[in-house]
């Protein structure tokens, strides 16, 4: 086909994160020509979500800092970055459509993947009622708008984020009615975490103690169910079950790269970097966008590449997650596999434990797609695929297919196949 | 510039550079509509993942939580036909 030969468009960066950035820059750096997609109306990525204009952001000042260092090499470089605009797969050819904003086909010599984290929520009787969102999305709104959403709010689940979710909402005034947390992180254990971490996690608790959050370890979120107007969270606690009134509640079970639909088997060089690749956060995120920019620029005969530096910033984030995790490590939930037969797994196409019952025990990833539609609706399995897998005794349900995200039929009809600047629009 | 954007005719207020779906729970609004099997919808992951909020501008699906609103724009819940 020699599409691949012919690709002499700039690189292309999906992700306008720490992680997208940084690769970005050492492309740059390396005399390649870089262009940089990001669905959201602004770059910084979930850890920089960037606040509305005239709005204070919430974060400490050195985050700022580091955002605002990131972002002026960026400019300097000249990097270009197209805001709101999706990136929806890398086709047989080459040929990556974009969505959005600046939609088209473009045929980038390379491809960083930067796409950051997914949040892994259980599933539970309740999770797709309205208002039930994930700690991440809650974190977003207070990020942008800069204040607190009205009403009650409970935190459950488990990890670090929503004791970080809990004391952002109580700086904001409005402090969560209950952070409920399956680990029992609060022991000596948390003494062995490197001192940025620990810094940050007293910051944390000495705001929820000041507003008496309180934080039920040891606990599960069972079940949320509306009645008149507001949601009744069920918690398991040591002492029994007990239920809690809120208005929002923001789920929240770990993090995990958000790689979902990326195959290896592609015509073009194409390297992940950050969460997408590992999830270890924002430190690791900048280290090892670093670290694939220049393994791209190196396989592109970019100038100036040479040994990659070693990554002592990965492997202290990758250790110091590891400790967090055994840290927050859940005690004796509830089972998946004894959720009630109506609970949803499938969110898009509400497909239910009772329908991937009923496909029999021996059911292939392939029948589970096609025939029981789990990890088939638009979200591509993001927040079905872990549980069903796990349920159906399956190591992962297979890669879902290109786009990666919904396209308009009225987006592809406007694409010209080719044109010699291996772009169109 | 904030301004008006209209939810099934309602008229919301929204801050410069807000979200549909930000302006909406803002509003008092969370669902956004239902899914083709029947499932009330709304925010769910906020940042584009998991295709929960999407609401229809000028006959397309768009996500809520990634649509900037502007001044003046048309909103509706996504219709399903039903047998």
């Amino acid at each position: 086909m020699g599409y691949t030969m012919n690709a002499k468009g700039p690189v292309l960066v999906v992700g306008a994160g720490p992680a997208g950035l940084s690769a970005a820059l050492a492309l740059a750096g390396a005399g390649l020509p870089v262009r940089v997609v990001d669905h959201a109306p602004a770059p910084g990525g979930a850890v920089h979500r960037q606040p509305l204009p005239g709005t204070r952001a919430t974060g400490t000042r050195e985050h700022k800092r580091a955002f605002s260092a990131l972002m002026a090499k960026v400019r300097a470089a000249d990097i270009d970055i197209c805001c709101a605009t999706g990136f929806a797969g890398l086709d047989h050819s080459g040929a990556a459509l974009l969505t959005g904003m600046r939609a088209g086909m473009v045929r980038p010599r390379g491809l960083i993947l930067a796409t950051g984290a997914r949040e892994l929520v259980q599933p539970r009787p309740g999770w797709t009622l309205p208002g039930v969102q994930t700690a991440g999305a809650v974190q977003t709104r207070l990020k942008t708008l800069g204040t607190a959403p009205e009403g009650r709010i409970m935190l459950g689940g488990n990890g670090p984020l929503l004791l970080a979710v809990g004391a952002e909402l109580c700086a904001l005034g409005n402090p969560p009615v209950a952070i409920i947390l399956a680990g029992r992180p609060f022991g000596a254990a948390g003494l062995r975490l490197p001192l940025a971490y620990q810094v940050e996690a007293a910051r944390h608790m000495a705001r929820l103690l000041a507003a008496r959050v309180p934080i039920v370890t040891g606990a599960h979120v069972l079940a949320i169910s509306q009645d008149a107007g507001k949601l009744l969270a069920t918690v398991q606690t040591r002492r029994g079950s007990r239920d809690i009134v809120a208005d929002l509640v923001g789920l929240h079970d770990g993090i995990r790269p958000n790689a979902t639909g990326f195959s290896a088997n592609v015509p073009i060089p194409v390297e992940q970097a950050g969460d997408c690749h590992v999830a270890l956060g924002a430190r690791a995120a900048l280290a090892d966008g670093r670290r694939a920019g220049l393994a791209l620029a190196a396989r592109l005969g970019g100038r100036g590449h040479g040994a990659l530096p070693h990554c002592a910033v990965l492997a202290h984030e990758r250790a110091a997650q590891a400790r967090l995790a055994k840290i927050f490590a859940p005690v004796d939930g509830p089972k998946l596999a004894d959720l009630p037969p109506d609970t949803i797994l499938c969110r898009c196409e509400g497909r239910t434990v009772a329908d991937l019952r009923n496909l029999g025990p021996d059911c292939t990833a392939r029948q589970l797609r096609l025939t029981g539609r789990f990890a088939m609706g638009a979200c591509q399995g993001r927040f079905c695929g872990d549980w069903v897998a796990q349920l159906a005794g399956h190591a992962d349900l297979g890669q879902p297919r290109l786009p990666l995200r919904p396209v308009a039929i009225a987006d592809l009809l406007t694409l010209e196949p080719d044109t010699p600047d291996g772009e169109t629009r | 510039m904030g301004g008006i954007i209209h939810w099934q005719g309602r008229k919301i207020a929204f801050r410069a550079g807000e979200t549909v779906a930000s302006a909406l729970l803002r509003a008092g609004i969370p669902q956004f509509g239902q899914s083709g099997t029947g499932l009330e919808r709304g925010v769910f992951c906020g940042i584009g993942q998991c295709q929960n909020c999407l609401v229809m501008l000028a006959g397309r699906p768009v996500e809520a939580c990634l649509l900037q609103c502007v001044d003046g724009m048309n909103l509706e819940p996504q219709q399903w036909v039903t047998q």
